[in-house]
Parts: structure tokens; C-alpha cells; sequence
């Protein structure tokens, strides 16, 4: 750092101290704050590792007397897990792969086309990012009934092709940043939009692809409410059946199961974040800041 | 691999020549120009398409319920013009619910903003292990509401969580954190444990804001709380300011009292704590629980309009700091 060039040296040692501390306590904060965002994650494991007397102990029982690793296996078999995350798992690649080709298309429009209007639609897609999703959803929800699409997955596929302005966001930043000598050779080659799009602008745009696969798949990996609106108790998702199904069969809920399936649940997430880190994080901040 | 390391890398092409905006002079003109156009017609079509069916729709075909009794059942249901809006706004439920909603926000969201910025300041700081605890605090962020949800409850839990274990070393009675009157408290640490996001935001303006400035400052003899409050701040507006409508929107539709409720079904959902009976809760209640869709349909548009008008308001009194380049050609 220069500033320390411009500071007149000051006495060593008294500074150094000085320093030193400071740092202590600073690693001591993030230590502890740290520590505090992972004890829930920490909590969970442990609540899935105890038998249910444990869990009913009184004070808290902290540390399970013997750890109960087949309460994990207990949670595939209370209820149909597999089949759940199954279903998860197919709504997801649906949606995340129709959102992510339909936002880079349009996104593709914004960034590189214009026509009369185009000033009004890219404010009306902005403004669309901060619409509220809960509320259009209700009403969706009854239209979806009326035109029969209940417990199918149809409305992920409609909600899939009409592209995520978000993500359109997303791309069209990338897009508007390649340089124009690409589609105007491809243009004399007498390729048209659609082929300079497949051909040379989605090749190109691994980066934002996979951001953009794996935000659409988190989101709808984490989904709950239309799912549960949508889909009958066995075609529904991991996400409601982890909320409602670890029931005894007089209603109470069985805890270790629970957590032991919710570790399943939010590892796999944990997992693809940590892998695609970089473009995840990447796509987040973006999105503030342009 | 870090978290801390943004953009440029993976939301930028590679190539970045400069671009001219004129077609090639060899091309004849206008037949491009008409080209480009029906092109970007076709291009933005499937989100045109997808906004006007599965928004504008739904919220036309919600207004239209709104001055009805329609419930989905009884065929006799009927335009009643403004009864729904009367009887929402004699309705105690609905200030009630409302109010929780605002406390809600005007708590979570400046807390969690004021949080995500603190840990986005420690860890811009040149440190050991950055991008792990990068990635650690950021960590919570990415789970899914559902998850934090089902972790929350666990940690909160009467007989078993972790909280009143901590409460029992201090000689304190257990709590019965998911009833009233703490529930309100378990959904704002729910939300504050997602900080996370704001910080990853806030980071990646920091990092854009110029080294020199904070050195200039520093020489001149501005104390660091002077810098943080006098350069950083000022210019991570827009962020914050970003951050503060998206949140305080995200806020107001919360169904994390739903998903710590006891029973986060729709008929549970009439049996969660007071406390955590928010605006949104009533609207899902009214539509789903009871059926009463034309009702719920008028709390809805009266909480969308709300929202409009809130967001609106923001804008106005902070116009001129967000700015949104609409044509890529016209930058730099």
C-alpha cells in the first residue's frame, strides 16, 4: 500500500503491537460470525444423528450418545425420498434448461437488435424484475386449474419458454459485450439471426450459460409454493414432501427423520454452488449492479 | 476459486473489441435495417409472449375477480362491484396483517443491508483465507428458503433446539420460540442468516470502488468510519439502494411464516402465530384455505398496488442514483 510510504515510520514496536491486535480482533469477529452462519447447518446434522428420546430430553441433549447414521437411511424409506427428489430433479432440468435457452435468446435480441420500442420493452423487463412473484402466482394458479394443467408439469415448461428477465439480464449483458465483426462475416456469409445465435454467439457463452443453468435450477429446486399448488401429494417435489410428510401417523413430526432428510436436501444445492461458484456468484452480483 | 472474484471473468466474452453501430457499407441499408427489426421482434417474442399470459393475464383476470364473489365452486357467483374492497378495508384482519408486513419490513430490511455491508467490509479487508470465509458467509445465502425453513425449525425447536440449550446454560426457562409472541423474531434471524446475498453484492461494489480514494482520504486524515461513510457509502448507492427495493419487495411476499408453521399447508396456514400472520399470509389464506378467490383476489391487488406505490416512492426520493444503460451501443 502507498499510504504507508507517505505515513512518517512511527517507534516500531508500539505500531506493530498495535497492529497485531487489531488483526487478532478482527479474525476473532469473523471467526465468530462465521462460525455462527454454519452452526445452523451444524445443528441440523447433529438433530439427524440423535434417536428421538434425544430429541425430547429436557435441558438439550447436545451430542447424540451414539450416532444414529441410519436415520438417513430411515429418511429414504419413511417416506418415498427417491421418488421426490425425482420429481425435483425433472422439474428443475425442465425448467432451468427452457429458461436458460429462452433467456439467452431474448437476451440475445436485446443486446444486439434494436427496432422501434425496444426503449419501452427493456424498461417494462426491468420493471418486471421487481414485479412480486408471489403475487402473480396466485392468480396464475387458478388459470392453470382452469385450463387443466393442475398435476402436470406444464406450467414449468410455459413458465421455462417465456424466459426469466432476470437471466435475460443476465445474458443480454454478456451478449452486448461481443465484438460486432462476428455477426456482420456471418451476415455476408448469409447467416441469418437465428443461425448467428446458435452457431457463434451460444458457443461462446459457456460462462453465462452455466450461471444462468444453475440459478434457474436453485430456484426451482428450492420452490414451494407452486409446486405444492400445483401438484398432487405423489408428483409434488422433494421441497413439500420434506415440509409435510416426516409425520408420525397421529400428525407429530419426526425430527431426526426431518433433519436427517433435510441434510439431503440441501447438500446436493450446497454441492452445485460450490462447484460453480465463480459464474453463480458471477450472475448474483451482476444483477445489483448494472 | 473464490466468491470475491467477480464478474469481469465469467460475464464478459472473451473477445471485446470495439464496435461501430453502422451496418456494413456493402449492405443494402434499409433491407438490413427492416431485417434487424422483425428480428428483434422474433427474438424477444417468447418473453413478450410469456410476460402478457403469465403475468399481465393473471393480474387482468385477478382484478376482474376482484369485484366478484367467484370461489370456484358455487356457480352462482356474481359482480358485486366495490364489496370486496369495502369489506377489506372494514376488516381489521387486513391493518393488522398489513402492519406486521411493514414492521416486518422496515426491520429485516435495513437489517439485513446493514449486516451484508459489515461482513462485506471485514472481508474486503486483505486477510488469510478471504475467499474461504467468502464463500462460508455466503454460504447461508444459498439455501433455499425451504431449507432455511426446515433448518430454523430445528434450531428453534421447544425440547430440542439448539436456542433454548444456550438459553438452559444461563439458567433460563425454555421459550417456545415458533408461537407467539417469538415467531417474529425466528423469521427475522431466518432472514438475517441469508445476509449473505447483500454482502456478495456489496462486495462486488466495493471492489469497483477506487483505491485512491480511500488512500487520498487516509492522508488528509479522514478516519476510517469518515472514509466508509463519506466515499464507500455514497458510492455504493445504487447498490444499496437496489438492495433496499428488491428487499423490502421480497420482504412484504415472505412465506417463511409458512414454512416454519407448524403445518405449512394451506389449511395450516389459518393456525400459524399472530405474530406471523402477515399481509401475505392472509392473502394466501383467503385464496386457498377458505376459497374465497374474488375477496382475495381485491387484498391482492390492493397489496400490488402498494407495492407500486412504495417503490415508486423510493425512486422519486432517491432518483438520479440508479441508472440503467438501455443501449449497449451507446456505452463508454
Amino acid at each position: 500500500m502507498t499510504a504507508t510510504t507517505v505515513t512518517p515510520k512511527t517507534p516500531a514496536s508500539g505500531a506493530r503491537v498495535r497492529v497485531r491486535a487489531s488483526r487478532l480482533v478482527l479474525y476473532t469477529v469473523l471467526v465468530v460470525i462465521t462460525g455462527l452462519m454454519l452452526g445452523p447447518f451444524g445443528w441440523l446434522v447433529i438433530t439427524g444423528l440423535k434417536t428421538t428420546p434425544e430429541l425430547a430430553a429436557s435441558p438439550v441433549h447436545w451430542l447424540p450418545d451414539k450416532i444414529q447414521w441410519h436415520n438417513f437411511a430411515d429418511a429414504f424409506t419413511q417416506i418415498d425420498f427417491l421418488g421426490y427428489a425425482r420429481n425435483s430433479l425433472i422439474i428443475s432440468l425442465i425448467y432451468a434448461t427452457l429458461v436458460t435457452l429462452s433467456s439467452a435468446w431474448v437476451g440475445f435480441g436485446f443486446a444486439r437488435l434494436s427496432a422501434p420500442g425496444k426503449k419501452v420493452l427493456f424498461g417494462v423487463l426491468i420493471g418486471s424484475m421487481m414485479l412480486p412473484q408471489m403475487i402473480t402466482l396466485f392468480p396464475t394458479y387458478l388459470i392453470f386449474a382452469k385450463l387443466g394443467m393442475v398435476d402436470t408439469y406444464w406450467p414449468w415448461v410455459l413458465w421455462g419458454l417465456s424466459a426469466a428477465p432476470y437471466l435475460v439480464f443476465l445474458f443480454r449483458q454478456f451478449f452486448a459485450g461481443m465484438p460486432r465483426e462476428l455477426e456482420e462475416a456471418a451476415i455476408v456469409d448469409g447467416c441469418g439471426y437465428t443461425g448467428i445465435f446458435w452457431r457463434i454467439f451460444l458457443p461462446q457463452s459457456w460462462p453465462v450459460l452455466t450461471a444462468s443453468f444453475v440459478i434457474a435450477f436453485t430456484w426451482s429446486w428450492g420452490d414451494f409454493i407452486a409446486p405444492m399448488l400445483l401438484l398432487s401429494s405423489d408428483r409434488t417435489t422433494l421441497s413439500v414432501a420434506l415440509m409435510t410428510s416426516y409425520v408420525t401417523p397421529s400428525g407429530l413430526p419426526v425430527n431426526n427423520l426431518l433433519a436427517a432428510g433435510s441434510v439431503m436436501y440441501v447438500v446436493p444445492i450446497l454441492l452445485i454452488f460450490l462447484v460453480a461458484q465463480r459464474g453463480f456468484v458471477a450472475g448474483m452480483s451482476t444483477s445489483g449492479l448494472k | 476459486m473464490t466468491v470475491g472474484q467477480i464478474p469481469e471473468a465469467a460475464t464478459r466474452p472473451r473477445a471485446s473489441a470495439r464496435s461501430g453501430s453502422a451496418p456494413s457499407a456493402d449492405l443494402p441499408r434499409t433491407s438490413m435495417t427492416a431485417r434487424r427489426q422483425r428480428a428483434f421482434y422474433m427474438f424477444t417474442s417468447p418473453w413478450v409472449i410469456g410476460f402478457l399470459l403469465l403475468t399481465v393475464g393473471p393480474m387482468a383476470y385477478a382484478l376482474w375477480l376482484s369485484f366478484t364473489t367467484f370461489d370456484g365452486i358455487s356457480p352462482n357467483w356474481r359482480y358485486v362491484g366495490l364489496d370486496n374492497y369495502r369489506e377489506l378495508l372494514s376488516d381489521p384482519v387486513t391493518w393488522d396483517s398489513l402492519s406486521r408486513a411493514g414492521v416486518f419490513a422496515i426491520t429485516s430490511v435495513p437489517l439485513s443491508i446493514v449486516a451484508g455491508l459489515a461482513l462485506a467490509v471485514l472481508v474486503n479487508r486483505p486477510l488469510k483465507a478471504r475467499g474461504l470465509f467468502r464463500t462460508l458467509l455466503y454460504l447461508p445465502a444459498v439455501v433455499p428458503p425451504v431449507g432455511a425453513g426446515l433448518i430454523f425449525k430445528q434450531l428453534f425447536n421447544r425440547d430440542s433446539g439448539a436456542a433454548n440449550g444456550v438459553l438452559d446454560i444461563f439458567g433460563i426457562d425454555a421459550i417456545a420460540w415458533l408461537d407467539d409472541p417469538y415467531a417474529r423474531y425466528v423469521i427475522l434471524m431466518a432472514v438475517l442468516w441469508a445476509a449473505g446475498n447483500v454482502m456478495i453484492i456489496s462486495l462486488a461494489g466495493l471492489q469497483d470502488v477506487p483505491r485512491e480514494l480511500h488512500e487520498a482520504a487516509r492522508i488528509d486524515g479522514a478516519s476510517a468510519w469518515r472514509t466508509f461513510r463519506s466515499i464507500t457509502v455514497p458510492l455504493l448507492s445504487p447498490v444499496l439502494l437496489f438492495q433496499a427495493v428488491t428487499g423490502m419487495i421480497a420482504s412484504v411476499q415472505t412465506i417463511m411464516p409458512l414454512l416454519i408453521a407448524a403445518e405449512p399447508t394451506p389449511k395450516g396456514v389459518t393456525a400459524i402465530p399472530q405474530t406471523n400472520y402477515m399481509y401475505m399470509m392472509h392473502v394466501f389464506a383467503e385464496y386457498f384455505a377458505l376459497g374465497r378467490y374474488g375477496y382475495a383476489s381485491a387484498l391482492l391487488w390492493v397489496l400490488f398496488v402498494l407495492i407500486l406505490i412504495v417503490t415508486g416512492l423510493i425512486f422519486k426520493f432517491t432518483s438520479g442514483v440508479v441508472f440503467y444503460n438501455v443501449d449497449p451501443e451507446a456505452k463508454k
